[in-house]
This record gives C-alpha cells, structure tokens and sequence, in this order.
C-alpha cells in the first residue's frame, strides 16, 4: 500500500538545463518515463505512451504518477528578486528517498562528515531548537537552531555561527533557510528534491536561491555537490536500507527532534515508501 | 552457529578497524589503543551506520556519522552533539564474543567463542574468498596440487614437509572465507608458492561451480 500513498506526490524529474540538452529518461516509484518537449510545454510519459501531468517549478520538471495528485509546495523566498536560483545537478544514491531527506535534516553530523566545511571539531554542540509538526500546513518546521560552521557557504569568508530552520511539505522534498554571509539580515535558500527511483535507490536534485554575486555558477555546483557526495558515503551505508519509523529501532537524543518530528508525521500520513513500520 | 575465524590478528593492528562476516552476521571487529579487540554488529544503534567506517579514539570506537563513541563493553560514553551529557545505559551496541588463538580471530555470535584445538606447528599464511561452500572448498584443494605435489587427504594437507590447513568460514552468502595456515618456518619463496596455491584452488573451485551450473 506504501507506492499508493506516494503516487500522488510531485516529483522532480529532470532539470531545466537537463531538458534544453534533450530527452532524458527517470525511473520513478519504479516505473520508467521519459521526459521531453521543451521548457515550456514538457512532456512525461511512461513506455507504454501514456501521458503524466507535469510542470515546471523551481528550475526543475515535475511529474505525478497519481490520479489525485496533492498541490506542488510553494517557496516563496525562491521568487525573490536578486536572488540566484541555482539547480545543483543530481546525484543518484542508493538509499531510501526518506534517509536522504532526514540525512538532509540533520546538523549533528556535520563535523564529522563535512569536516572544516560545514562544522568541525570541536564544535560539536547541537543547542537546543524546536521542532514541531504545525498541524495548519501539515508541515515539519525546526527553527532557532544554530551552529558554528569553518564555510558555511561558497560566499563565507571564514567561521560563523549559522542560524538554521528546516521546512518539510512532502515527504520527498525539504527546504533549509540558514544565514547568508554576504547578507546576514537574508536567509539563503537550500532544498533537496528527492526522486524516489525505489524505495531503496534515489535521484536527488539539490537547488539553491542565493545572494551571492561574486561565485561563478560552477563554484556554486561544485561546492553543493562536494557536500552531497560526501552525504552519500553515509546514507549507501545505514542499515536498513528503509527508513525505520518504529521508534525502538534507532536510538535519538535531542540534537534528533527534527528527524523525530519528520518519522512521526511520515507514520501519521501514511507515507510508507522507503519506510519499514512495525508490521512490515 | 560455532566459533569461526573472521581474519588474522596480524591484520589488525592497534586503533584498526576492520569489517567481517560470518553466517551473515554484518561484523565491525576493531582493536583499541590498548590492545583490546571487539566484534559487533556492524551497525550503530542511533542511525543504523556501519561502524567499520568508524575509527578508534583512545579505547573507543566512535561512528563515522554522528562520532557517537563506543567503549569495549559497547557502551556509549560520549555523544558530541550533547558534550555534557551522560549518555543512557541503554545506548549499546550488539556485541559478540571473540578470542584470539593461533594469530586467528575467531567469533561466535550465539554464544561463548571457544576456538578449537589446532595441530601444532602450524601459522597464518592469508585469508581468501571463494564463491562455493565450505564443503566444496575442502573437496576441490584436495585435488589442486602444490610443486607437482597431490596432498594427502585429510584435516591438514600435506605436500611432503609443507603442510596447510583451511579454516572455512560460510558467509551466508554462497562464498567461503578460508583462513590458511601453513608450517611454521617456511621461507619467503615457499610462502609465495603456497599463497599461488590458494589462488589456484580458488580458481578451481569456481571453476567447478560453473561447471556443475
């Protein structure tokens, strides 16, 4: 039942500049699809020719494989004038798609994983934040977390202390506001888009909405998929490969109330896949 | 499942961390700065890492991800992101009894580790992997000969004064872990031809698995 629950989500495909190069193909909730025509009026359909919904949002193409498809999430910072939207690429992973999201939530692992980027030794401390569920918007917030980074940002010029808030609209796509160095009254924008190929195997796009005029295009890139790729090392090597979201499987502590927060409304929704649950 | 060997104590040195696996048992088996050596489930209790990818601070693992440390008892003593916090008892990795006999570790994962009794005069020569059982490894290096020499069946081959005896591990996979002793005393170029041999009874040991398929 998991593949139903996740069938109506939208998900990242393909990304602008992929799609001006040409055809390209995706596997998605394990069903293959093409995605062509142009920026404008792009084009999905799976191999037997049927025809899916798609839009384009956030410098990326998305499709939903479902006949009840819930609303694309806004990020309404990302419209913002004077800021560069910068799709990152992808990276394919074998993981759950909700490893990838929670890994993507996580700031205690950054001195460790990210070292003398976005932390170090031993500025280790995780401060207590809060985390919630806001039953409005059906969302998972975090807010007034902060933590000491060597380079938080191509556009840092040396330690800060980064202020940080997490937003998860749907299972497979999260939105990270941390302090922009250049502008410390602005947040930048950072979101993973995460296109579940399995349950246990992922393509996730990275794309920014950034004040920095003075890094090329590339650098900006290079610098976020240095970071994914060192994410990666991680997430191939967690066991199980789903997402537990029974609670006596992993053990957290309190720097994990996000993840906490993210696996108990992923269990309240039913959102299953690359999840195992007690009875599964 | 009995006591098996998973790798030689030599590989091992101080602050190493190495993985393993026995009857499908994932393992992290890691020796302290003090010379302690431990074997666990190869898998962090607060996000489900591999240890292996772990490594040793003083006499303690700590995992790659979070850098949660491990003492030799499993117990969780210090998690980074709460340096002030006294972690729960309850934080523990899944250990399993291992010993160190005859330069081999040896492991079992459902009970005590008692390494058995193995003839004397023998030392490590290498560990290798085979794709074939245990039994089918022991059949097929009778067959394989060593300087023109066929072995005698039995526990230990004998090829004249050289002697060799396999340790089979089953991985739980389909492949065999094989720990080879050989004589104690055996010159370098003895020891080359004899680590030439385990290759050649690798490759005739597959070789008769795609026969037979």
């Amino acid at each position: 039942m998991s593949r139903e629950h996740a069938l109506n989500d939208w998900y990242a495909v393909a990304d602008v500049p992929g799609l001006t190069r040409g055809p390209r193909k995706a596997r998605l909730l394990g069903c293959d699809l093409r995605v062509s025509g142009q920026v404008d009026d792009p084009v999905v359909t799976d191999e037997a020719g049927h025809r899916y919904p798609a839009q384009v949002r956030y410098d990326h193409i998305w499709t939903t494989l479902g006949d009840d498809p819930r609303a694309l999430f806004e990020i309404p910072e990302g419209e913002q004038p004077g800021r560069r939207r910068v799709p990152c690429g992808v990276v394919r992973v074998k993981c759950s798609p909700l490893r990838a999201v929670e890994n993507f939530l996580d700031i205690a692992h950054f001195p460790f994983v990210h070292t003398d980027i976005l932390g170090a030794e031993p500025h280790t401390e995780v401060m207590a934040y809060k985390a919630e569920i806001r039953e409005e918007e059906d969302e998972v917030w975090a807010t007034n977390i902060s933590f000491y980074q060597p380079q938080a940002a191509k556009s840092a010029g040396g330690g800060i202390t980064t202020k940080y808030a997490y937003r998860v609209h749907a299972p497979t796509t999260a939105v990270l506001y941390k302090t922009c160095p250049p502008r410390p009254e602005e947040m930048d924008v950072i979101a993973i888009f995460v296109q579940p190929r399995s349950e246990t195997e992922c393509d996730v796009w990275p794309w920014m909405a950034l004040y920095d005029d003075s890094s090329e295009f590339a650098e900006l890139v290079q610098f976020q998929q240095e970071i994914f790729l060192q994410d990666r090392s991680i997430l191939e090597n967690q066991r199980p490969t789903r997402l537990p979201l029974d609670p006596k499987m992993e053990i957290p502590t309190r720097a994990d109330l996000t993840s906490i927060a993210y696996r108990r409304w992923l269990k309240r929704r039913g959102a299953y896949y690359g999840a195992m649950t007690e009875d599964a | 499942m009995s006591t098996l060997p998973v790798g030689l104590s030599r590989d091992l040195s101080a602050k190493r961390v190495m993985r393993a696996t026995v009857g499908g048992q994932d393992l992290v088996v890691w020796r302290a700065t003090n010379g302690e050596i431990s074997a666990w489930d190869n898998r962090c209790p607060h996000r489900g890492m591999a240890l292996s990818h772990g490594f040793v601070r003083g006499n303690t693992l700590a995992c790659l991800y979070h850098g949660w440390h491990y003492n030799g008892a499993g117990t969780c003593t210090y998690i980074p992101a709460h340096p002030d916090l006294d972690p729960p008892a309850t934080i523990r990795t899944n250990r399993f009894s291992v010993v160190e006999q005859d330069g081999v570790i040896w492991v079992r994962t459902d009970g005590e580790a008692q390494a058995p009794d193995l003839p004397g005069g023998l030392e490590p020569l290498r560990v290798f992997i085979v794709a074939a059982s245990a039994d089918q490894v022991q059949c097929g290096a009778a067959q394989v000969p060593y300087e023109g020499q066929m072995a005698d069946a039995g526990a230990v081959l004998h090829f004249g004064a050289v002697s060799v005896m396999l340790l089979l591990s089953p991985l739980g996979d389909g492949r065999t872990q094989v720990t080879t002793l050989a004589s104690a005393g055996l010159t370098v170029a003895q020891r080359s031809a004899l680590s030439r041999w385990c290759e050649a009874t690798r490759r005739h040991v597959e070789a008769q698995q795609e026969e037979a398929a």
